[in-house]
């Protein structure tokens, strides 16, 4: 699976991005996006936006799964108190590898209870680091983050979780 | 050291029954805005962010010493100044912070030392901004500079405080060095014939 | 006790060509960044009163040589309370109990979390009182009293400036915090305690918040 993780600020500007793929099942943690994926990646994460908009005000968990679906692309959202959203863009790979445990592993199945659970503790993780940035008096809302602490922080979770 | 053991004691005692407390979040934040402000207004010349924190210590320093005198109830005057070092920091950085900077690094004629900071409660949770030359320049904690000078003063005794290290500039502590340049009480005003 | 030198990390040794922004931060030597600190920590940790007044009182006092007048001193005030606002609802949002750990949705919910969790947060207690506006021309409006607001109980306005609330900091962060949770409005304060004989609370302070036109909207779309 290789995912797209985008923070989204209250004025649908990027804060932060960051590509990874799975390290779950034996998978090497590089992201797979075929090259003209990559460029969809943005356009598609945004497009869903609005779909976020729809379920915020229906219920006031953060954590609102997944919000929408382009293709073989899944995106699951998390929005913050202050309207910050945490997008995950999930794109399963095609296995080259049959695996015994392909079939009920995290990468293999975007949509199931467990990757939603994965996905949920990686937001969850991201959130307190996120937490931690905004905390900080020098950051005002809405800019970008390039602390590759936190970059690190963001994969770190990435790999313990998906 | 006696007068060490005993300003912890009036320390720990003060700020236990005698001192109004308040969350450590708001004092935080409130500096933090502070400081971001200045920034702003100076367009981060830190150089300039500096003088202006040690100018609103120093405006504190003037008004701060009553109310520390009238907690500590220490109507007595430190002898020396390894006295007075021993009550900053463990009567009046407890009762205003509840922190006790350890002392150390004294010279040899006892007019020097230096202040180590293990807990610093308004640099939580700050990081400096990443442009190359807030970590050279800005010393955020300054205003404790102006604080110190401030209130020293108005107890007779000319200081000189600057900070020389900060873990927020990727040093691995918090050092405050004071020096006291002279004693006031030289400056009687002339009596009248 | 050895002295400690300001230990620089190896980045720092290089050139001075080299200083850019792209070279980032330098860290202590033990590498602790704000991102290994507890969110947690501080959360009940407390100073003196004192130190929060003098500072306080440093940041009026600056503000009031930078402005024209007391309305524009209010508007800074506010001004530098706002993004305090913004970073406590998501930090005492994130501290609440998991249960409990919902979004505003309505009106309501969000006044509830700034009258009690937000104002427990900063004061040790709730606010006093939470009224909707009673006339008909203006139901956006909704007011917040403070019996005894903290940041002006050490603050003594000058005769000339009598009506400067400097509660407008408070009033900044009550605005930071709707505005964040996707209420935009206006806060403004307003002292209501003063003039009269024999008055129980000379410093009460009413905290009028006004939501914009969408708010009410959504409000009525949702249902409640």
């Amino acid at each position: 699976m290789s995912y797209y993780f985008a923070i989204i600020g209250t004025s649908d500007n990027p804060i932060f991005e960051y590509e990874f793929g799975t390290a779950k099942a034996g998978g090497d943690g590089v992201p797979r996006f075929p090259e003209q994926a990559r460029h969809m990646n943005q356009f598609i994460v945004n497009a869903s936006l609005d779909n976020v908009e729809d379920v915020q005000w229906g219920g006031g968990q953060m954590y609102l799964k997944k919000i929408d679906r382009y293709y073989n692309n899944y995106i699951s959202a998390f929005i913050t108190g202050s309207n910050t959203k945490f997008l995950l863009l999930h794109h399963p790979t095609t296995p080259s590898t049959t695996s015994t445990r392909a079939s009920t592993s995290i990468p293999a199945n975007p949509t199931s209870p467990q990757t939603e659970e994965a996905i949920k503790q990686f937001f969850v993780e991201v959130y307190e680091n996120w937490l931690k940035t905004v905390m900080n008096p020098f950051y005002t809302q809405g800019m970008r983050i390039d602390s590759p602490v936190f970059r690190g922080r963001v994969a770190a979770a990435g790999r313990k979780y998906l | 050291m006696a007068s060490a053991s005993k300003a912890a004691r009036i320390g720990e005692e003060v700020w236990k029954s005698r001192v109004d407390k308040v969350n450590a979040e708001l004092v935080t934040l409130t500096y933090g805005t502070i400081v971001a402000q200045l920034c702003k207004d100076y367009e981060s010349d830190y150089v300039e962010v500096n003088k202006q924190l040690e100018k609103m210590g120093y405006n504190i320093g003037l008004r701060l010493i009553e109310d520390y005198l009238a907690k500590s109830n220490t109507m007595r005057r430190c002898t020396n100044f390894k006295e007075t070092a021993d009550m900053i920091s463990k009567v009046g950085f407890k009762i205003f912070l509840n922190i006790t900077p350890t002392i150390t690094n004294w010279t040899s004629d006892s007019k020097q030392f230096s202040l180590i900071f293990d807990e610093n409660p308004l640099a939580d949770f700050v990081e400096l901004p990443d442009d190359g030359r807030a970590q050279d320049e800005l010393w955020y904690s300054n205003i404790f500079c102006g604080v110190l000078r401030g209130a020293l003063e108005m107890a007779q005794m000319q200081v000189e405080a600057h900070f020389i290290s900060d873990i927020l500039r990727g040093n691995d502590s918090t050092e405050m060095r004071i020096t006291l340049i002279r004693y006031i009480d030289d400056e009687m005003p002339m009596e009248d014939d | 006790m050895a002295s400690s030198q300001p230990i620089k990390s190896p980045m720092g040794s290089q050139s001075q060509n080299q200083r850019s922004s792209q070279q980032g931060l330098k860290y202590p030597s033990n590498g602790k960044t704000i991102y290994h600190r507890p969110l947690n920590r501080s959360r009940t940790q407390e100073l003196s009163q004192a130190s929060f007044a003098y500072l306080f009182g440093e940041m009026v006092s600056y503000a009031q040589k930078r402005v024209t007048g007391i309305q524009d001193l209010e508007k800074r005030l506010n001004n530098q309370g706002h993004p305090i606002g913004l970073k406590l609802l998501d930090l005492l949002l994130y501290r609440e109990p998991a249960r409990s750990q919902t979004r505003p949705l309505h009106i309501i919910a969000l006044l509830q979390f700034i009258t009690t969790t937000l104002w427990r947060h900063l004061f040790s207690r709730p606010a006093d009182a939470l009224e909707k506006s009673s006339n008909p021309d203006t139901p956006e409006e909704y007011m917040i009293s403070d019996n005894e607001p903290l940041v002006n109980q050490y603050i003594s306005v000058p005769k000339e400036m009598n009506q400067l609330n400097c509660a407008a900091y408070v009033a900044g962060i009550v605005e930071g915090c709707c505005d964040g949770a996707g209420f935009p409005a206006k806060v403004t304060a307003h002292s209501v305690g003063k003039g009269e004989e024999g008055e129980l609370w000379p410093g009460k302070t009413v905290f009028l918040v006004k939501f914009q036109d969408e708010v009410v909207e959504r409000e009525a779309f949702l249902g409640r």
